[in-house]
């Protein structure tokens, strides 16, 4: 039989139970929230290794091109005057510009020195030593994806 | 009867638990003014759980090739949720597992806890600490970033250094002559299928010793045990070693606040290697001193006496149960007291002077 | 090596190097006689005088014998008479070494027949000879010079292979140091009132560095601007567009400045102005300006409007650079805290690329339009600031999410020490 002086007492213990059971539960939350969240894959489901949606075909006309982004480095997707699609790499051999499809041209064209690429990506005129590096396309469907270093 | 005693009835009936919870129930841990000592092996624990359960999620993105690996770290710690947080929380654990391995084996050979008869407790705590180096040194290599290839390039450089069987272990190592993909793809396999398997199996012997044979207590401490009353481990021990185990856990947030892991730069093979390489801090001692010997002692390579060296103190440090004879009142040997302060200063000294650059 | 020793490669098979010669007597040799025995092959083969033989064991990888033409091709003579005196007999056209003046004559005889070369390859030029009369060598050599090069100096005499051929000594990587076999030779060259230091110079420019070093072919290299069988230098008024053929945008950004009429007026040769002409090394944002070493100085002194312009330009550049500099430190280092830059670097690449294009700017020398790519370059840094600036925010919001966790882990570990102290109370 509990005396009438030892009614605090109990209640503090009950009290220091609850925040004892409040405070490792919310630890426990602090611990698994992060761990539920993990396991989920972010809306980009994998590690970009070396392939990318590089377009739609249907938005890619003839004799024109298109810049996407191998992550943080620009490549260049274009359609050729007789309808082939290839892609490159979008960074000039020269300076590390970026450079641009030129319909007028109908070659690969950097703006900063005037460096031209043919539809294989050969350098053909202007200071790029070297041809831009070209990539693997497979159309699926409408999608042109772009494969790297294959 | 409640549903809950019925089940517990059903299962003791099977399997005759009533010993066990006999058992816990009068298990006691011994108290004296050093008993905190006895807290280190239980945190150790606890860092090897957050490794095995942060390396599982870890693994859930992670690629172990030379192409990917780089990229799939970075993936994790950018773009997945908390990636970075699980990442970082994995490396300083790793870390912190180790401090606190070595705090426990110091704790315990202090105390001479390694006597007889628990020379097996040592000899597979010892194991143990080598299977925890070898996680931390396979470990790192993995996210295939500059330092660790480097690190791992003159790290495994040491071994070829054994005799007669140096370059078999090189190759048995690098899986070729040099560092490539194919070392990544061996490391990863040690790091998440050899080792946490050898570990398990040797920490399930190692805990099973302890409950076995319970805490040990010097002979120094002895009347001072008799005297006080020893805590129950049920559940007082294992709520202030719940307390412990929760100051592990705020150790790693902090960490990873304030110190989140780097990702460093993705490993060029054919690059030179940057200024400064340095393996992680608990081989510091070892990497320093072989740096410091003379390129030939007595006509010797100077690295390949220092690795004998090693070996050497290593074999001695195992075999201290067997070869300290203790006193004859009683208690250990005082050659072996005064032998492990000298260990635990040079490696706490060279580690410090390292990080203080001392030999720049 | 002494340009005359070049020139006497030519004569290396004898030792009579004196003997006058004609030209050969046959305007275009005979067509390929079939394998017939040629005895001057495998007789010079013999011979122990090296001078004598070694011609007959270069002639076998060279383009004119596995076409057929065969030592009397160029020398005349009986290859099929098996006596020494018969087969070198002057009366069946022998002529021994043909004289260094001779030598453009005798090659052009068939490389300037068009229709003899189509035989052989169907697009190979056949004004060499009408260039090289052009040339600086051709005149000297018509003046009665006989140290300067002919067809032989630079294609070699025996052996010689096609200019596309790694081996031979006019291939882009090789030219340069047969160029300078005469022209490094500064005493020779100081009789015809050159230098003699163009070849070195030229080796410290970034020409020489892309040809040597990235292995690009394409690089120029001395034939590149100053013609290959026409060689001579290019002129003041043709020195900027012998640049501008690769260097096209640069020369349309110079035709637009105020530099392009007041160089001519001056006889100042456009690019060469700011750039030189061997030592072209990697131009400096630093060469702005008038002060000592600068290249504004050659003309603008501080105070007048140049110097302003060239002030405005460098001051344009500098800001540009080191917006990229700061901002650039700033992702990297982000970025090594693993957070994800990507955009920020892309932008730091169009930044770069602005940059690039404000030093193509640079040759209209105004600063409005320079002035106009740079601000672009810093716009572009000024977003990956931004960038950097909200990955540094999402990171210090991390750490406030950590500390927040971190209190309610010490909560827990508080209320465990008091509830441990209450029980064993």
């Amino acid at each position: 039989m509990a005396r009438a002086d030892e009614a605090p007492r109990v209640s503090r213990r009950s009290a220091l139970s609850w925040l004892l059971g409040t405070s490792l539960g919310a630890t426990i939350i602090a611990a698994l929230y992060p761990v539920f969240r993990f396991v989920i894959p972010p809306r980009v489901a994998e590690a970009p290794v070396n392939r990318v949606l590089a377009g739609k075909l249907s938005q890619l006309p003839d004799n024109s091109g298109k810049i996407f982004r191998f992550g943080a480095k620009p490549g260049i997707v274009i359609r050729t005057p007789a309808g082939d699609v290839r892609a490159f790499s979008a960074v000039c051999t020269h300076l590390n510009c970026t450079v641009q499809y030129r319909p007028d041209l109908q070659h690969i064209w950097c703006a900063c020195h005037n460096g031209q690429y043919d539809l294989q990506g050969k350098n053909i005129s202007g200071p790029p030593p070297k041809p831009l590096e070209a990539y693997k396309v497979a159309i699926v469907g409408d999608d042109i994806y772009v494969t790297k270093g294959a | 009867m409640s549903a809950l005693d019925k089940l517990w009835q059903a299962l003791d009936e099977r399997l005759e638990l009533e010993p066990i919870v006999e058992f816990i129930r009068h298990k006691v841990v011994p108290t004296h003014r050093h008993s905190w000592a006895y807290y280190f092996g239980g945190l150790t624990l606890f860092f090897f759980f957050v490794q095995v359960s942060t390396g599982i999620l870890l693994l859930l993105y992670y690629r172990p090739t030379a192409e990917a690996a780089f990229e799939s770290v970075q993936f994790i710690v950018t773009q997945v949720p908390f990636g970075w947080l699980v990442r970082s929380i994995h490396s300083w654990s790793a870390n912190l597992m180790i401090l606190s391995a070595f705090a426990h084996m110091f704790s315990v050979y202090f105390m001479g806890s390694y006597a007889k008869p628990r020379e097996l407790t040592w000899w597979s705590g010892f194991a143990l600490l080598g299977l925890a180096m070898g996680f931390g040194f396979s470990g790192y290599l993995l996210p295939w970033n500059t330092l660790s290839f480097f690190a791992t390039q003159v790290g495994t450089d040491m071994v070829s250094k054994v005799p007669f069987a140096g370059a078999w272990l090189l190759k048995f190592l690098r899986g070729g002559s040099e560092v490539t993909g194919a070392t990544l793809t061996r490391f990863f396999g040690f790091h998440v299928a050899v080792l946490p398997m050898l570990t398990s199996l040797l920490l399930g012997f190692h805990l099973a010793l302890i409950q076995r044979q319970g805490m040990h207590v010097p002979a120094s401490l002895e009347q001072e045990s008799k005297r006080r009353k020893p805590i129950r481990f049920v559940p007082n021990f294992m709520m202030r070693e719940g307390v412990v185990w929760l100051l592990g856990l705020a150790a790693l947030a902090a960490l990873a606040a304030f110190f989140p892991w780097d990702l460093g730069t993705k490993a060029d093979p054919f690059g030179s290697a940057p200024a400064g390489i340095k393996p992680e801090w608990y081989f510091l001692f070892v990497f320093e001193t072989l740096k410091l010997l003379p390129a030939h002692i007595f006509g010797i390579e100077g690295e390949l006496i220092g690795l004998g060296a090693f070996a050497a103190g290593g074999l001695v440090w195992f075999l201290v149960p067997i070869l300290d004879r203790g006193r004859p009142g009683g208690g250990r040997g005082r050659t072996f007291f005064v032998l492990g302060w000298l260990v635990l200063a040079y490696i706490v000294g060279f580690t410090f002077a390292s990080f203080a650059g001392v030999f720049k | 090596m002494r340009c005359s020793t070049a020139v006497a490669t030519l004569a290396i098979g004898l030792a009579t190097a004196a003997r006058a010669a004609a030209p050969a007597a046959h305007a275009a040799p005979a067509a390929p006689a079939g394998a017939t025995a040629d005895t001057c092959l495998s007789c010079h083969a013999t011979l122990t005088d090296e001078r004598l033989r070694k011609p007959a064991e270069l002639a076998k990888s060279d383009i004119h014998l596995t076409q057929g033409i065969t030592c009397a091709g160029c020398h005349g003579g009986d290859p099929a008479a098996a006596d020494r005196a018969a087969a070198m007999d002057p009366r069946k056209g022998f002529v021994g070494v043909p004289a260094p003046r001779a030598i453009p004559e005798l090659c052009g005889s068939c490389h300037s027949n068009a229709a003899y070369m189509l035989r052989y390859a169907p697009n190979i030029p056949t004004d060499q000879l009408s260039q090289y009369r052009t040339s600086k060598h051709g005149l000297a050599l018509a003046k009665g010079s006989t140290d300067v090069a002919v067809c032989s100096s630079c294609h070699g005499a025996h052996g010689v292979r096609p200019p596309s051929d790694a081996r031979s000594p006019v291939y882009p990587t090789r030219i340069v140091a047969t160029c300078a076999r005469c022209h490094a030779d500064v005493a020779l060259m100081n009789k015809y009132g050159i230098k003699g230091n163009e070849v070195a110079e030229y080796e410290k420019s970034v020409h020489y560095a892309a040809l040597t070093q990235k292995n690009d072919l394409s690089a120029p290299t001395c034939k590149s601007c100053h013609g290959a069988h026409g060689a001579t230098p290019p002129g003041v008024s043709s020195v900027a567009n012998v640049c501008g053929t690769c260097h096209v945008i640069q020369l349309e950004r110079f035709d637009q400045s105020p530099h392009k009429d007041a160089f001519a007026a001056i006889d100042q040769p456009a690019c060469e102005a700011c750039h030189s002409n061997h030592a072209i090394v990697h131009p400096q944002d630093s060469w702005i300006g008038v002060a000592d070493k600068q290249v504004c100085a050659a003309c603008h002194s501080a105070g007048d409007a140049g110097a302003t312009a060239a002030g405005a330009l460098s001051g344009a550049l500098a800001n540009a650079v080191a917006a990229e500099a700061t901002v650039g430190a700033r992702v990297a280092r982000v970025k090594r805290a693993g957070m994800l830059m990507d955009a920020a670097e892309v932008k730091l690449q169009d930044a770069q690329q602005a940059y690039i294009m404000a030093t193509v700017e640079i040759h209209t020398v105004t600063p409005a339009r320079v002035e106009k790519q740079t601000a672009a370059a810093i716009a572009d840094t000024v977003a990956a600031d931004r960038d950097a600036a909200a990955a540094e925010r999402e990171i210090r919001f991390r750490r406030t999410g950590l500390f927040i966790s971190l209190a309610v882990i010490a909560l827990a570990m508080v209320t465990l020490i008091f509830k441990i102290r209450s029980m064993e109370r």
